[in-house]
């Protein structure tokens, strides 16, 4: 075909590759023995991410696993910073185990499932040898029988039916041969999906005080091509943000009243989140995920108001505090802390010995070293999440097609033959799955056939 | 009489209820011939999968919501599951050697949920407001019911080991007799005469083929022995808690994005479901895999069974991750 001597010889160039690939490389890929060990060695290597931690701090890594003694001997802390096992997910060995069963997945499917399929969809699969029934476990044989008698009893099972002459094909449940097919390119969608999105897509975080503006800034992972995706025409105003608790005091919800505000600060959007609840607007999502205590409003005797920031307090993990400090001395000589640990607007005064000197409620005032001190208001922070993922429709497609091939691939297949020869009546069948089931239902059948067999029939010559 | 102490009352009931089921059960293996034995298993499971129904019911009552808020709950959730998949499987196979194995099973998860669990942490508690939403319904309960599921499919591949424990080639061409079918039409075949079993490509336990030496003899149907229906319903069973496990893990997927962003993110739990959905992935290929036909799938299958159980209570153990509230801590 190719006349050009050039060309020519660049494709045999190009055949040897080809051919590896071919011959070579899909059979390998295509192995299920491969596909299992696959499997298998991405279980074992995720188990690891469960048991040692991740994404922690080095010292964190040197505390716990000291160069001796190693744990089981060799589980040092540089063995777990040098093969990547505090981010497991994140390596490129990790990864590269994925895009390899994603390959197996993929020649599993061309090479095997699709070829496969062909064979079981013709529908010209009639026997004409009796021997040919013998290779059945559920096959028998009858002198008084004819083809005819076994077909209403296939129709009250529900099987499709296929006749020519005296050979009978029959079966039912082709889809559970399509649906491990579905489940394989539902997999590969799903992957697909989230290549995509982690190509294309952002997240973010901001942490904005009640009543504040922001445009998203704070971004802490993007993709190599999400630049489009972060939103710098519009940005977003924190109205409102309050949590309720329930009457024993723990948190019931929290929310945030957010207007989203166009290029000239009009309002085009406005929406009250909550967890399960998020904002959407131009494929960037808002979510409700943490909150905190931004400031506190207070006057002393008679001021004006002051909005004094309210900064989070080392705990050492044992809850959440946020603290202040307000001056009742003009020359800031003394003054008092005042500690909240929620937005019920309970706060807790301390001198500067650290000594509780007393509570003060949102609205209502306490007298402190001389001063009358007022609690105008406690103003929330809300904590947002924000992200982009432009690969999420395509992972929803794929796990549809996830969810339907599972349950497709539960029918089991089974098909029927039956043959008149010589006066015989041959029948005989298998199924993939329901292997039980089938036999019980097969031996229904025979058992039917056994007795209309004995009775006197118009139809059949007597063998 | 008000909810909570039918509550009680319930939950001692279906422990109780189990206890003489797995006697009857396991006295029924050991002595074939009692017939009542056999329906009193049967009776006894369905009674217990009722008396739980009840409790969930009481307790959905009391509460408001779907009782999975907690450990109390969820076991029983789970136990009920067992014994609901116990009477499927026991209605596929017809044997009751099912019973002698799930039985222990469900019996020892209510004796853990009523008896060990200390009685503060039995008292249904209020939702976190991670829990609020619908997905909850959908994803929780399918987790549970594929983890049942899924169990009685890997405890029946144990039996299955167990019957089958070094003789796994003379099991395997032989053939029961009928017993139904003593008709002179079709005669029977006799175990010895079924020389070879070839795999077929497409899956399934293999058919067993007959080799007849002689042409000319009638042609009957070979039965299933009791090895193959014990691995088939295992499959089975398996095939059925798959698809579920893959549901739910979907369902949290979808709930964790909508609910904070990200379908997926290597959580302890989530990743456990994904070790458990690949061990279980890895049994159905073992089973299409030419040369691993015998006892190697069963053993991954009976592996699953603990990995579910490390996927359902080890990873709260540990206490860490998006899963942890409101089970023990």
């Amino acid at each position: 075909m190719v006349k050009n001597p050039v060309l020519q010889t660049l494709a045999r160039w190009w055949a040897i590759p080809r051919n590896y690939f071919k011959r070579e490389l899909i059979p390998v890929l295509a192995d299920l023995r491969l596909a299992i060990a696959l499997l298998l060695a991405i279980a074992l290597f995720s188990i690891a991410g469960t048991v040692i931690e991740q994404g922690q701090a080095l010292p964190f890594y040197q505390a716990n696993y000291p160069e001796s003694p190693a744990l089981f001997g060799f589980l040092t802390w540089k063995v777990i910073l040098t093969l990547g096992l505090d981010h497991v997910y994140r390596t490129w060995w990790f990864l590269a185990l994925l895009i390899l069963f994603g390959s197996s997945l993929t020649a599993c499917t061309f090479q095997r499932q699709i070829p496969a399929l062909r064979w079981f969809s013709r529908t010209w699969n009639f026997y004409t040898q009796p021997r040919q029934f013998q290779k059945f476990a559920l096959s028998a044989e009858f002198q008084n029988a004819s083809v005819e008698q076994v077909l209403p009893l296939l129709q009250q099972r529900r099987y499709k039916i296929f006749q020519q002459g005296d050979s009978v094909y029959a079966h039912k449940g082709l889809i559970g041969r399509i649906g491990p097919i579905v489940v394989h390119v539902g997999m590969l969608v799903i992957l697909a999906g989230a290549v995509i999105g982690s190509m294309t897509g952002f997240i973010g975080q901001e942490i904005v005080p009640s009543g504040n503006t922001f445009q998203i800034q704070n971004i802490t992972e993007a993709g190599r091509w999400a630049g489009p995706q972060v939103p710098k025409d519009w940005s977003v105003k924190v109205n409102r943000f309050w949590i309720d608790y329930t009457p024993e005091g723990a948190i019931d919800q929290f929310y945030s009243d957010l207007s989203v505000l166009d290029k000239t600060g009009a309002e085009v959007k406005r929406e009250t989140i909550h967890v399960n609840q998020p904002l959407r607007y131009k494929g960037v999502t808002l979510y409700q995920a943490d909150w905190g205590i931004a400031a506190a409003q207070v006057k002393v005797n008679n001021s004006p108001i002051f909005q004094l920031g309210m900064a989070p307090l080392d705990t050492g993990g044992k809850g959440r505090l946020w603290g202040t400090w307000v001056p009742t001395k003009p020359d800031l000589s003394d003054g008092v802390s005042l500690v909240a640990k929620d937005l019920q607007g309970m706060v807790l005064l301390y001198d500067m010995t650290g000594k509780l000197v007393g509570t003060v409620r949102n609205g209502m005032s306490t007298e402190v070293n001389g001063i009358r001190l007022s609690l105008v208001d406690l103003i929330g922070s809300t904590g947002l999440q924000i992200k982009a993922d432009p690969g999420i429709p395509v992972v929803y497609a794929g796990f549809a097609l996830l969810m339907v091939g599972v349950v497709m691939s539960y029918v089991s297949h089974s098909q029927v033959w039956a043959l008149q020869h010589d006066g015989k009546l041959y029948i005989g069948g298998r199924t993939n799955r329901a292997q039980v089931t089938f036999e019980r239902e097969v031996l229904s059948m025979l058992e039917q056939l056994d007795e209309s067999a004995r009775l006197p029939h118009p139809e059949m010559v007597p063998g | 009489m008000d909810l909570v102490h039918l509550q009680g009352i319930l939950d001692n009931v279906s422990f109780a209820v189990l206890f003489v089921t797995m006697l009857m059960y396991w006295v029924g293996v050991a002595f074939p011939n009692l017939p009542f034995l056999a329906v009193g298993g049967t009776t006894g499971m369905a009674i217990a999968n009722l008396c739980m129904a009840a409790l969930l019911g009481a307790r959905w009552l009391e509460a408001g919501y779907f009782p999975l808020s907690n450990l109390y709950e969820s076991l029983f959730f789970l136990a009920w599951g067992v014994t609901a998949i116990h009477l499927l499987a026991e209605n596929m196979s017809k044997s009751r050697l099912v019973g002698a194995v799930t039985a222990p099973v469900a019996m020892g998860i209510t004796a853990f949920a009523a008896l060990s669990l200390p009685d503060d942490m039995q008292q249904s508690a209020p939702l976190v407001p991670a829990l609020k939403s619908n997905w909850l319904m959908m994803h929780v309960s399918v987790m549970m019911l594929s983890y049942a599921t899924l169990m009685v499919g890997s405890v029946l591949a144990i039996a299955f080991l167990f019957v089958t424990r070094g003789q796994a080639i003379e099991l395997r061409g032989s053939s029961v007799g009928t017993g139904a079918y003593r008709d002179k039409t079709y005669k029977l075949r006799r175990a010895g005469e079924a020389a070879a079993e070839p795999i077929y490509p497409d899956g399934g336990t293999a058919t067993a083929v007959m080799q007849t030496t002689a042409v000319a003899q009638t042609l009957s149907p070979q039965r299933l022995t009791l090895a193959d229906t014990l691995d088939n319903i295992s499959y089975r069973i398996i095939g059925l808690g798959f698809p579920l496990l893959t549901i739910g893990i979907i369902a949290g997927a979808v709930w964790a994005n909508e609910a904070w962003g990200s379908y997926w993110s290597w959580d302890p739990k989530e990743t456990w479901a994904l070790i458990t959905w690949l061990v279980f992935a890895a049994y159905l290929h073992a089973r299409i895999t030419k040369g691993w036909q015998g006892r190697r799938p069963a053993i991954l299958a009976a592996l699953g069974f603990v990995v579910v159980w490390v996927c359902y209570l080890g990873v709260n153990l540990l206490g860490k991750g998006l899963h942890s509230y409101g089970w023990f801590l």
